[in-house]
């Protein structure tokens, strides 16, 4: 039985909620339709058929994640994204001062997934994820190498290490924080590992007109070794880090478990957008005071 | 006050909401003795907390032209005989101002 996306009361089809929807009137209801759906008033019955369309995942859910990053990270693209097509020194170290907070809470809610699944594949895809991500072993983290990045652009470690999230980035981890607390472990890995399908090197074949940074950079003197590394390790790591998790989700999430994830990962990607706009300001902050 | 969201004139049931063009919801509210149509009562708090930025910032004005959305934040020239400003501003989850400033 289908949800409403936005208060999640069930109704027995796609008319009920439509009409339910079209008749709240209220902020959360609205602003839904809006991001999602259309900000042009359709009838009831235009609506049960755009919502089940919307809804619908004939290819998987995985597919449907991937296809619904690229509409709302990609459709523009988001200004993060336009700048990292040749982005300047403030803007990676934007990245970096944002991107800090970002990977400890990134920790942090997948360690909730852990806490929540008795899937022994899940745990230990996760644990792999988070060692990748933060623990320094055979190699440097991903964490560490963000460090690196900075220092070679002349971030100083302690700095970084010992500065606050804007606001955006802040309100962000309060969303996914909200998310591990209140939603099921399944909702939760969906929704944090949708946001490596961003950096996934396929979604210009799902219509993106850019990928998530100009890859030339990967290989251009323009830009230092630590930057370059940092970059590649994402570009290389993230496409399959997502698609694992997202099997994973796919044998969890039956029945109405799967709307839930979808709508889970929609709020996933609200908050990301919000994220990524702090790192263009935390940008516009260094460039003014350098 | 005219008012102009991502180029097209907004502000009544008809033309949509004035800070986001929707003709979704039913909600208006009276600002400068104007009443002006919003689809919700976040869009209401949000156009509100432009017009008194700016308002501040440069004084009265004519016209508002809005353009952008909520995740990336709005470029809003505010006009008023042949003078023009433009402020970018975007908003928090509850439509408070998390930036607001003045654009060359």
């Amino acid at each position: 039985m289908p949800l409403c996306p936005s208060c999640e009361i069930e109704a027995g089809d796609w008319e009920s909620i439509a009409s339910h929807m079209a008749g709240m009137g209220d902020s959360c209801h609205t602003m839904w339709l809006n991001r999602n759906i259309s900000i042009s008033r359709i009838s009831p019955g235009e609506l049960a058929v755009s919502l089940e369309r919307f809804f619908r995942a004939e290819d998987g859910l995985g597919e449907w994640v991937r296809r619904k990053v690229v509409e709302r990270i990609y459709s523009g693209p988001h200004p993060f994204i336009a700048a990292m097509q040749r982005p300047s020194r403030a803007i990676l170290l934007g990245y970096v001062y944002e991107h800090r907070h970002f990977l400890t809470n990134w920790v942090q809610v997948l360690s909730s997934v852990i806490y929540g699944t008795d899937d022994e594949r899940v745990i230990g895809y996760e644990l792999a994820n988070i060692a990748t991500e933060y623990v320094n072993g055979a190699g440097p983290s991903h964490f560490e190498l963000l460090l690196r990045m900075g220092e070679s652009l002349g971030a100083n470690r302690q700095d970084v290490l010992a500065s606050q999230p804007l606001s955006g980035t802040a309100n962000a981890i309060r969303v996914w924080r909200g998310i591990a607390k209140e939603r099921s472990w399944v909702e939760t890995m969906a929704a944090m590992h949708s946001l490596e399908f961003i950096a996934d090197r396929r979604v210009k074949v799902l219509g993106a007109s850019v990928h998530y940074f100009n890859v030339d950079i990967l290989d251009s003197d323009l830009y230092t070794p630590e930057a370059r590394k940092f970059l590649r390790e994402g570009y290389e790591a993230d496409s399959y880090h997502a698609s694992e998790a997202m099997k994973l989700v796919e044998e969890h999430a039956l029945g109405q478990m799967v709307q839930r994830v979808q709508l889970t990962v929609l709020k996933s990607l609200d908050a990301v957008s919000t994220y990524l706009n702090s790192r263009l300001e935390r940008a516009r902050m260094l460039e003014g005071s350098s | 006050m005219k008012i102009i969201v991502n180029g097209r004139e907004a502000g009544t049931r008809d033309t949509g909401c004035a800070l986001c063009g929707s003709t979704w919801g039913d909600y208006y509210e009276e600002i400068d003795g104007q009443r002006l149509f919003f689809c919700c009562n976040l869009c209401a708090k949000g156009f509100t907390n432009i017009a008194e930025g700016i308002k501040g910032a440069w004084g009265p004005f004519e016209v508002l032209t809005i353009d952008g959305s909520y995740s990336t934040g709005r470029h809003c020239t505010a006009m008023k005989g042949d003078q023009r400003r433009t402020f970018f501003v975007r908003f928090t989850d509850n439509a408070d101002i998390e930036v607001f400033r003045q654009e060359q």
